[in-house]
């Protein structure tokens, strides 16, 4: 518990091999428990250092570690046990095609968990959503705020070490958007998560996170 | 309009009375149509799949013939058929030439195409956001392989329904391979093609009916899985 959660030393990544470099970052370590607010313009870094942080986009350079252990080529190999730990709500995310309930029962079932109505059931609540009305309804029949709750639900349902919000209120009513910040703040308050979230809801990132780091042209230039 | 009446009263008559030789092409034309459609499923699917999945040097090329079998001429289909299966030809000895299976053989030639092609394009379209949902859920290589395939199951079920639209409705091939020999290898469309010819109109719109209700079921069948899929 010593170590930081996350220690980046001299990450440079792009967005696929051999390409432009679009994320420098020196330096960054990231505490247990924190809530880090990632701000910035479109393209500023803010998705891809998600991505390096959710283990879903390996760097081309730097050392990163995650529990005070080094995440090298070997241990990327099996990243599916990291992306367990750490998970990303991304904003290309989308739902599986099958009901809401399998949906947020997914991840557990792929950790070979068992998903009881219950821990679907407080996962929708914790998002607004109510399990009588939506837990039966197909992906088809739901709204576009809706599937984004729901995609958040099934993170939250896994009660993950770090949850990784990529713009979590974007396209959301107010109405749905407090619900996401109230589940977001709960992730911690009640389990300890650590929270990264990049929003360009300023307001809301600097109510709720310890932290905000601003972002340009994939570096870190203000918060450190 | 009385001929094309009374065609379509004897058409009734015939049906209702279960007429065999109407219905011996009716039971050709499932038997050749299930025959060919199992073996564009069982090749297309898998290879569709990993066409459409995994990246691999000459996956261009292999596209690009695949789209080529699909505008390839029926009775293109049916002469390479035919010169393969005839008595000097290559396969010759396997005596395919005027069977079922050697129609089965050309309408798999046609169907295949169609499943690989629908199966790629599925798995391609489904791969790009539904591979950072299932891994940043968690999902190892094979469990990423599996939600592929599952989330790409309306599509692949839509190509199944197009392929088995076009084989049950091909002619140029089952006429040309099958040899539209009565009571063995006549087909629906190689009849309602010979019955017409011969001025037997009933028979024709007879069997015309039995295929436009298989072609209503299909067509039935693809809306709902187009909604499914997406």
């Amino acid at each position: 518990m010593n170590a930081p959660l996350y220690e980046l030393r001299g990450i440079e990544a792009a967005h696929e091999k051999g390409g432009e470099r679009v994320l420098h970052v020196p330096a960054l370590t990231i505490a247990h428990g924190e809530i880090l607010g990632l701000a910035g313009h479109n393209g500023s870094g803010k998705s891809t250092l998600l991505k390096v942080l959710g283990f879903l986009l390996e760097p081309c350079e730097g050392t990163l570690f995650f529990e005070g252990a080094l995440v090298d080529a070997r241990a990327m190999r099996a990243g599916h046990l990291l992306r367990r730990k750490a998970v990303l709500l991304g904003q290309e995310t989308r739902l599986l095609r099958r009901s809401v309930a399998a949906n947020v029962a997914y991840g557990l079932k792929l950790r070979g968990l068992p998903a009881p109505r219950e821990v679907v059931s407080r996962a929708l609540a914790l998002v607004g959503l109510d399990y009588a009305g939506y837990a039966a309804r197909p992906w088809m029949r739901l709204s576009g705020g809706e599937a984004r709750r729901v995609a958040l639900a099934a993170r939250l349902a896994l009660d993950p070490m770090a949850l990784l919000l990529d713009e979590p209120t974007a396209g959301l009513d107010r109405e749905s958007a407090e619900h996401v910040k109230r589940a977001v703040i709960s992730a911690r308050v009640e389990r300890g998560a650590t929270l990264i979230i990049a929003s360009h809801d300023m307001a809301w990132l600097s109510s709720c996170a310890d932290r905000v780091l601003t972002m340009e042209e994939g570096r870190i230039v203000a918060g450190l | 309009m009385d001929y094309f009446s009374e065609g379509l009263a004897r058409a009734v008559e015939l049906l209702l009375a279960l007429d065999p030789e109407t219905f011996s092409a009716v039971w050709t034309t499932a038997a050749v149509t299930a025959l060919a459609l199992g073996a564009s499923l069982i090749i297309g699917l898998p290879l569709g799949f990993a066409l459409g999945h995994f990246r691999f040097p000459g996956r261009r090329g292999v596209r690009l013939f695949v789209d080529w079998m699909l505008s390839l001429p029926t009775v293109v289909i049916g002469l390479i058929v035919y010169a393969l299966f005839t008595t000097y030809g290559p396969l010759g000895e396997w005596g395919l030439l005027f069977t079922v299976s050697g129609m089965a053989v050309g309408l798999t030639i046609l169907g295949l195409p169609i499943i690989l092609s629908m199966t790629a394009t599925a798995v391609e379209s489904t791969d790009a956001a539904l591979t950072q949902t299932v891994l940043s859920l968690g999902a190892d290589k094979t469990q990423l392989l599996l939600a592929t395939l599952s989330e790409a199951r309306f599509a692949m079920a839509l190509a199944a329904a197009s392929a088995f639209g076009r084989i049950v409705s091909e002619v140029g091939i089952a006429m040309m391979v099958g040899g539209n020999i009565k009571w063995h290898t006549r087909t629906i469309t190689t009849a309602i093609a010979l019955e017409t010819g011969r001025g037997e109109f009933a028979t024709g719109i007879a069997l015309g009916i039995v295929l436009m209700l298989v072609a209503l079921v299909v067509n039935l069948l693809v809306a709902l899985l187009r909604r499914r899929a997406g």
